[in-house]
């Protein structure tokens, strides 16, 4: 499928399907579409799959740092040179999204790791195993976050003796 | 090229010699590298390069290894394996920390999950710099290694050599 | 899949060494019998925290430290972000430097896919091959360094271009190259697709269907091999993959004969691609000029590394540090999909499935964590399973 026939499509579904968002062509190849509530991810997900428009290619995390003080989450769909975003921003204290696991398994890996770089509750999510932090780093310890440095981390944990 | 065919002929016949006295058993371990390092390893082992023609075995256990080779700076969950692997091995035993990252962390010195350098968790008895050293550096280094601890005039200050990537000793 | 962070079983350590205090296993397989009836992921041995790091430093330096991400693709992972970082800048990169930047990186999938080769080949026992592989390989070794004065980490991207060109006697050594490799590429097809003991181990082994595929994300010769066309390089050009076109290789068995024939079949098309390369590369520049802010934005770039896709995000604050650079690898797209897919096949087979789909190798120490039921759980060494393979297949031969 052309780029600009999926990007059309993408923005189709969206707007006439009444979910509250807000599209954008940031780039020529790129859709960005910024939901207003959290509930419109699982079904514009769903739509996407029915359609069979783009797989999910990426999760990003975003800190749009203290002063703006949210967590933005962007979910990547691609197909061919078509790049489809859905972007929710969610507040830092109980941050939390819905797991995409139950539509596309392999978002498991993704949720896993927004979930420990972020600190963000992936509801439904259910192996909520740590995928690449380790064991001692104090679980409310989030290193993607702003408000914590390199030195920060590091110094959270005590290496203990063995 | 030529001359470093020629310093490689040399290399070689120094190895013959000391591969008489002894022939190490190597265990190689990736404490958190981005296998730039480990590839030049495997490299080593390979026709072109040979080590094993001299003797010298990659094992996979740290009971039969008298060298660790290691890669990459210390990762928190490399830390443990690390120090355990090392406590597994027989004395007398001998670490090489090979890379820049081994040596300190690298570029990723000051990263929140790198410790540093293979000497922030268990002691090294060479260096071996590079990102990554060639086959040939790292050949050299663990011969160097060798013949210092063969060489009867050692003293215990001693054991610790420094090799640059072309595989000429620094002071 | 039930309670997996919380295992409280007896454990018996398989293998020479590492009793389990607190290892942090990499995978954990459940087994009933010989049949796996579930498995996941641990990971995080290599983590260095490179996403946070390069927020505290400039742009330059971030391509320092995104190069050694991973050594066997330090160039497409530079490219990339070059790639994504002349984009927001708004510049134009001149056609001399991206022809120089595709054929390196063709360079380093014919490096990548026969180190891979050798080492899958050392997986299933065949440890012969693999030494033949890593000689042969060793050619693309110093055609690479003649270039660039490197083996690994070569180094060849700066944000606006490249640093080196191409002069007449590498374009001989190339040429040699690239006509001895193709002679040793077509043995090992006839290998792959005719010896009975590599077809025992691969042949309708580890079989992942198009739809379970692009259900489970797959990238890359993982992906071609079942079928699914996703090849970034033939999907969405960049750099001068559009005066370059490259053909897409798919095959339909989706077995992991068809991830080795994908993936030698591949390099035929990087040999094409390289030399033609050679014969019209445009004159010009290497580099363009390139601010040291760059402007604020948001941009993603996407390009085909030798394991897949490999999906970069970044965000600019119009600092000369990066706000957010997301380097989404495709060794955790296959990963994630090829955990699901053990699932029902036999424990003598997990170690080439998980080779088959090409993953960063160097853990030569990972761990796998058997769970037999009944509360029941045994350490393998990878060495160990890698062996468990071989045996299992030599007993089992016909």
């Amino acid at each position: 499928m052309k780029t600009e026939e999926a990007l059309s499509i993408a923005r189709q579904l969206v707007e006439e399907w009444e979910f509250k968002t807000k599209t954008e062509r940031p780039e020529p190849n790129r859709l960005d579409v910024a939901l207003t509530t959290v509930d419109d991810l699982i079904p514009i997900v769903v739509g996407l799959r029915v359609i069979r428009l783009g797989y999910l290619a990426a999760i990003t995390g975003l800190d749009l740092g203290p002063d703006e003080g949210d967590l933005e989450i962007l979910y990547h769909f691609c197909t061919a040179a078509a790049v489809i975003t859905l972007r929710i921003r969610i507040p830092r204290q109980d941050a939390s999204v819905p797991s995409l696991t139950e539509i596309i398994p392999s978002a498991e890996a993704f949720e896993r790791e927004l979930s420990e770089m972020f600190g963000v509750e992936v509801v439904g999510l259910r192996n909520k195993m740590r995928l690449y932090l380790p064991e001692d780093l104090p679980e409310d310890v989030f290193p993607m976050r702003k408000d914590i440095s390199d030195q920060e981390i590091s110094q959270s944990v005590t290496l203990q003796e063995i | 090229m030529h001359q470093r065919n020629n310093y490689f002929q040399n290399l070689l016949s120094r190895m013959k010699t000391w591969s008489r006295i002894n022939s190490p058993w190597v265990l190689h371990f990736n404490s958190g590298s981005c296998n730039g390092c480990d590839i030049e390893i495997l490299a080593a082992l390979t026709p072109r390069y040979d080590l094993e023609r001299f003797g010298v075995k990659l094992k996979g256990s740290p009971r039969h290894a008298d060298i660790l080779l290691c890669t990459g700076g210390v990762t928190r969950q490399a830390r443990d394996r690390l120090l355990r692997i090392y406590s597994q091995m027989h004395e007398p035993k001998f670490v090489v920390a090979i890379g820049a990252c081994a040596l300190t962390g690298g570029v990723f010195r000051d990263c929140y999950n790198i410790l540093g350098g293979i000497e922030e968790v268990i002691p090294v008895d060479a260096y071996i710099p590079g990102c990554p050293p060639r086959p040939e550096a790292i050949i050299d280094g663990v011969v160097k290694l060798l013949s210092s601890l063969q060489a009867p005039a050692v003293s215990e200050g001693d054991q610790v050599v420094s090799i640059d990537e072309t595989g000429a000793e620094v002071r | 899949m039930s309670e997996v962070g919380k295992r409280e079983s007896f454990t018996v350590p398989i293998g020479p060494q590492h009793p389990a205090l607190k290892e942090p296993e990499h995978f954990l397989i459940s087994v009933d019998g010989e049949i796996v009836t579930d498995a996941t992921v641990r990971l995080g041995y290599a983590h260095r925290g490179i996403e946070k790091a390069v927020e505290s430093r400039t742009w330059v330096q971030s391509l320092y430290m995104l190069e050694r991400i991973c050594g066997i693709c330090s160039h497409i992972h530079a490219m990339a972000y070059c790639l994504g970082v002349e984009q927001l800048a708004g510049v134009e990169v001149p056609p001399r430097a991206q022809a120089i930047r595709v054929l390196v990186a063709e360079l380093e999938r014919i490096h990548s896919h026969l180190l891979w080769f050798g080492v899958a080949a050392h997986e299933a026992g065949f440890d012969t091959l693999f030494m033949y592989t890593w000689r042969d390989r060793e050619k693309v070794m110093d055609l690479l360094e003649g270039f660039s004065g490197n083996r690994v980490n070569y180094s060849v991207n700066v944000l606006g271009g490249v640093k080196f060109d191409i002069d007449d006697t590498q374009e001989i050594a190339i040429r040699e190259a690239i006509s001895f490799l193709e002679e040793r590429t077509h043995h090992y097809l006839d290998v792959v697709t005719q010896d009975a003991m590599f077809l025992q181990r691969t042949r309708g082994i580890g079989v992942m269907t198009r739809s379970q595929a692009e259900v489970l994300g797959t990238v890359g010769p993982t992906a071609r091999a079942s079928n699914v066309y996703r090849e970034i390089r033939v999907e969405a050009p960049y750099a001068a993959y559009d005066k370059y076109p490259v053909k897409i290789i798919l095959d339909s068995r989706g077995d992991l004969e068809a991830r080795f024939v994908v993936r030698l079949t591949e390099l035929f098309e990087s040999y094409r691609v390289i030399l033609e390369i050679l014969e019209t590369l445009p004159d010009g520049d290497l580099t363009t000029r390139i601010p040291r802010r760059i402007k604020a934005g948001e941009t993603v770039s996407r390009v085909e590394a030798p394991r897949g896709e490999l999906f970069y995000f970044i965000k600019s604050n119009g600092s000369d540090t990066p706000e957010r650079i997301r380097a989404r690898t495709p060794t955790i797209c296959n990963m994630m999909s090829v955990v699901k897919l053990l699932v029902g096949h036999q424990l003598a087979d997990v170690p080439m499935i998980l080779a088959g789909v090409d993953p960063c190798f160097s853990c030569n120490d990972r761990m796998v964590v058997l769970n037999r039921g009944r509360k029941m759980e045994q350490l393998f060494t990878w060495e160990a399973l890698r062996q468990y393979g071989i045996d299992y297949y030599q007993r089992h031969s016909a």
